[in-house]
């Protein structure tokens, strides 16, 4: 029911109220160093409120919230306002552009406002207001320990707050803190503030060190410190005594600034620059240490690349160890041990490399080579590392593959654990430029050779079988042979006349028997001659034949030489010839 | 005479190379291994060569933990000799000490089958068993002329097609190997390390880098720079004073 009952209510207001929003500066017309009120007011509670840009102004105060809320004689007034403090960039006209805010789901705008920003103004002196004397009693001051320094050399930042000693300081703030673009900064913590005395501008003056910070630079060339401002809370001298003669103090507010300060960054030199230059600078010791160096494969091992001393430390990277592929190596634990004090970063960095042999066999690890900048000597160092050898006793050979045969229990396992093999002691050796064996033409003529031969063995088979198909030349051939075979024994008597006659009567009557098949007792002329011409010799033959039987009858009565033997021989070779061929059987 | 001095030169010759080698036998045995390597060195410089001589000079350089040389000559020893355990092996332990874990990609299909096949035999014993189908053709071929039994003659006439097949797939084997031979380029790289481009410029972007020791097989090349090819199939150009090859 109350619920309904305020729900009406509140439609009510709807209706009735008229929303309104908009923005009021305090002045339209200010000074440079002036500051610029401007609020943003409305009778409603909205959501969503979105200040402008404010381009041309900085806010140095704000947004400040305001609610106000009344009930007068039934009336109820809502108030509510948002306060920005507007500081003045340039001088010119400026525009205040609209912001919005959200009120019961509707977005309303406030009207931009049009300031115009003069020159400075000057400031009515308030004698009991002591800000414009503030400039003169208190300084900010940053000390630079180096103006040029080179890239990534240490250079401090000394923030001095000077207090001269009629002024005190009750408190500060920080407006801006410095944003080291292209440095690479570590502040160092002020645990207490301790207040000393020093001079500035030659005058006696209180001063504290606010904060210290060091910075390496990271880039070549014309770099700015941005100010650090503060807002310091003064108590000043009024002028006047109190009652008691003492000193009268104002409070006021006073912003002081340390100023931008650029320096100027000078690259490292290019001349003698090594190659596996990483960027470090300072003075360090370079060590590559393994845990150990004798061990099983599987077992693993550290490998510790550390980096000592002074220098960017954190600003570069550690040389990376190189491993045969045998030694499986994994990414490294980066550790470090790093001190800030205002002399620059000092301490150890080490990156820590699990190391495990997978082979057994003796494997190398590269020298590392470390390379940095003295800025003492000015120049470029490099420091090498010892290599490292790693001797893997036990494990398998690089040539085994992973199906190891499982030992039998109780049983050795002789596994054929190749070894690195020995020189071998002999040698053949040939000429480097030696022509191959293939495409040479003995390679050619041992290939064609046989296909050459096929022709001549069938064409020498074909001669064979030619020579055994000629039939009468082989009858020939075969008659020579036998006259032959029977005037062998007469031949071999030539010289001697009894005997040789006497053989060739011989083989004369067994060549009869032999072709004529008769007897030795039938051998008269006339039967042989009889016989032979029924056999178709030619008369001229057999005539022969017989003469010649004559001529050995006669010779074994009459002397005879030699050469009548031979002449003799001779015909009885052509003789017996012509009648084997002539011989029909 | 002169052919003589000649003959009698080359004798020498040969007699001093073979004592260099033994020197070198001499220093590696007493593990004076740069002399053991100089030794061997001289060897090869005078014109000689044998897998032995390479394998021992693997051995001298693998002892000396120079990568890249000692898997050079183990290589070359396996071209000379591709069936050398002893070589098969210690080049596995020199190819753990290299930086580079290069894998293997396997060829697979009918081309891989055909020269796994053609693998088998180097291409001068391809040529050997040619000459022989050759002349045990020419056997078969008086076996069936001459032979009188029918079946005796069948038997040779089929024997004679049968090594004649061997013998025309054993030439052509032959060429297709030493054509695969001279058309393989096999490298060493030599540079400690070194970048691998993806154009054949100085300026051009880094494909990949290789370190000394690892076996890379040429493609092209030009001017001072060669494109090469990994047994991963990775492919760039690298400059030629980086490796050596292998032929």
């Amino acid at each position: 029911m109350n619920r309904v009952i305020f729900l009406i209510v509140l439609c009510f207001q709807g209706l009735f109220a008229q929303v309104q929003f908009e923005a009021t500066v305090s002045k339209n017309t200010l000074g440079i160093n002036e500051r610029l009120r401007v609020d943003f007011t409305m009778n409603e509670d909205g959501d969503n409120f979105s200040p402008p840009a404010f381009e041309g102004f900085r806010v140095v105060g704000g947004p400040n919230q305001a609610v106000s809320y009344s009930w007068i004689n039934g009336k109820k007034s809502f108030n509510k306002s948002y306060s920005y403090f507007l500081m003045p960039l340039k001088k010119g006209p400026a525009i205040i552009k609209p912001a919005s805010i959200e009120i019961d789901g509707k977005i309303y705008k406030t009207n931009p406002v049009k300031v115009t920003v003069t020159n400075a103004v000057q400031e009515e002196v308030n004698p009991y207001y002591p800000q414009q004397k503030t400039g003169e009693g208190i300084h900010l001051v940053a000390e630079i320990s180096k103006t040029n320094p080179y890239i990534n050399e240490p250079i401090t930042v000394v923030y001095k707050l000077y207090v001269s000693n009629t002024a005190s300081v009750r408190n500060w703030r920080e407006m801006a803190s410095p944003k080291y673009n292209d440095f690479w900064s570590q502040n160092i913590d002020i645990k207490k503030l301790v207040v000393e005395n020093g001079k500035y501008n030659g005058e006696d003056y209180r001063y504290v060190v606010l904060r210290k910070t060091v910075l390496y630079p990271q880039k070549a060339g014309k770099l700015e410190i941005e100010p650090l401002s503060l807002d310091i809370e003064v108590d000043l001298p009024t002028g006047r005594r109190d009652f008691f003669g003492r000193m009268e103090y104002a409070s006021g507010n006073k912003t002081v600034s340390a100023g931008a300060k650029s320096i100027n960054v000078r690259s490292l030199p290019e001349a003698g620059k090594p190659i596996d230059f990483t960027g470090a600078v300072g003075d360090f010791d370079f060590k590559v240490t393994p845990s150990k160096t004798t061990l099983k494969a599987g077992e693993s091992l550290n490998l510790v690349v550390s980096v000592s001393g002074k220098g960017n430390l954190k600003l570069f990277n550690l040389p990376k160890p190189v491993v045969p592929s045998a030694l499986e190596m994994y990414d490294p634990e980066h550790k470090e041990k790093v001190t800030t004090p205002l002399s620059g970063m000092q301490g150890e960095v080490s990156d820590t490399y699990a190391i495990i042999p997978q082979y057994k066999g003796n494997y190398l690890i590269k020298p590392m080579v470390f390379s940095y900048f003295d800025l003492n000597a000015n120049k470029y160092k490099t420091i090498n590392s010892p290599e490292i050898m790693i001797n893997v006793m036990d494990g398998p050979s690089p040539t085994s593959g992973d199906n190891q045969v499982a030992a039998v229990p109780g049983k050795q396992n002789v596994v054929s654990n190749d070894q690195f093999q020995f020189i071998k002691l002999k040698t053949n050796l040939t000429a480097i430029h030696q022509k191959g064996f293939l495409g040479s033409g003995l390679f050619y003529s041992l290939l064609i050779a046989p296909f050459l031969i096929i022709p001549i063995i069938v064409l020498a088979r074909k001669k064979k079988e030619a020579i055994d198909g000629d039939v009468v030349g082989n009858k020939i051939r075969q008659s020579n042979k036998l006259a032959k075979r029977f005037l062998s024994e007469a031949n071999k008597q030539m010289g001697n006349k009894e005997a040789f006659y006497v053989a060739m009567e011989k083989a004369l009557h067994n060549f009869l028997k032999a072709k004529l098949h008769i007897e030795t007792s039938e051998m008269s002329k006339e039967n042989i001659q009889e016989l032979l011409l029924s056999r178709k010799a030619t008369p001229e033959t057999v005539q022969n034949f017989l003469g010649l039987m004559d001529s050995c009858e006669f010779a074994r009565y009459t002397p005879a030489s030699v050469g009548t033997m031979q002449q003799d021989y001779d015909k009885a070779v052509t003789v017996i010839s012509g009648l084997e061929k002539q011989i029909t059987n | 005479m002169k052919k003589l001095l000649y003959i009698v030169l080359l004798v020498s010759q040969v007699f001093w190379a073979q004592t260099a080698f033994e020197k070198g036998n001499d220093f590696y045995k007493k593990e004076k291994y740069e002399e053991a390597v100089a030794s061997y060195e001289q060897v090869v410089q005078s014109g000689k060569q044998s897998s032995e001589l390479y394998f021992n000079l693997g051995n001298a350089y693998y002892k000396m933990h120079k990568v890249a040389p000692a898997i050079y000559n183990y290589e070359k020893a396996l071209l000379l000799n591709p069936k050398d355990h002893a070589a098969q092996t210690n080049l596995h332990f020199a190819q753990k000490m290299t930086i580079d874990e290069i894998k293997v990609v396997p060829k697979v299909g009918f081309s891989k089958m055909i020269n796994d096949l053609l693998d088998v035999f180097h291409y001068e014993e391809w040529a050997w068993i040619a000459v022989g189908s050759s002349a045990f053709f020419l056997l078969c071929f008086i076996g069936y002329y001459f032979a009188s039994q029918t079946v005796v003659k069948r038997i040779f006439f089929f024997g004679m097609f049968v090594v004649l097949l061997s013998m025309l797939i054993s030439v052509s084997a032959a060429i297709a190997e030493k054509d695969n031979y001279n058309s393989e380029r096999p490298a060493i790289v030599f540079a400690e390390v070194v970048p691998v481009k993806s154009e054949p410029k100085a300026t051009a972007s880094d494909a990949f880098v290789l370190h000394e020791g690892a076996k890379v097989f040429v493609l092209e090349s030009l001017d001072n720079w060669r494109k090469i090819q990994l047994t991963d199939d990775k492919e760039g150009w690298i400059e030629k004073e980086a490796i050596k090859e292998l032929k």
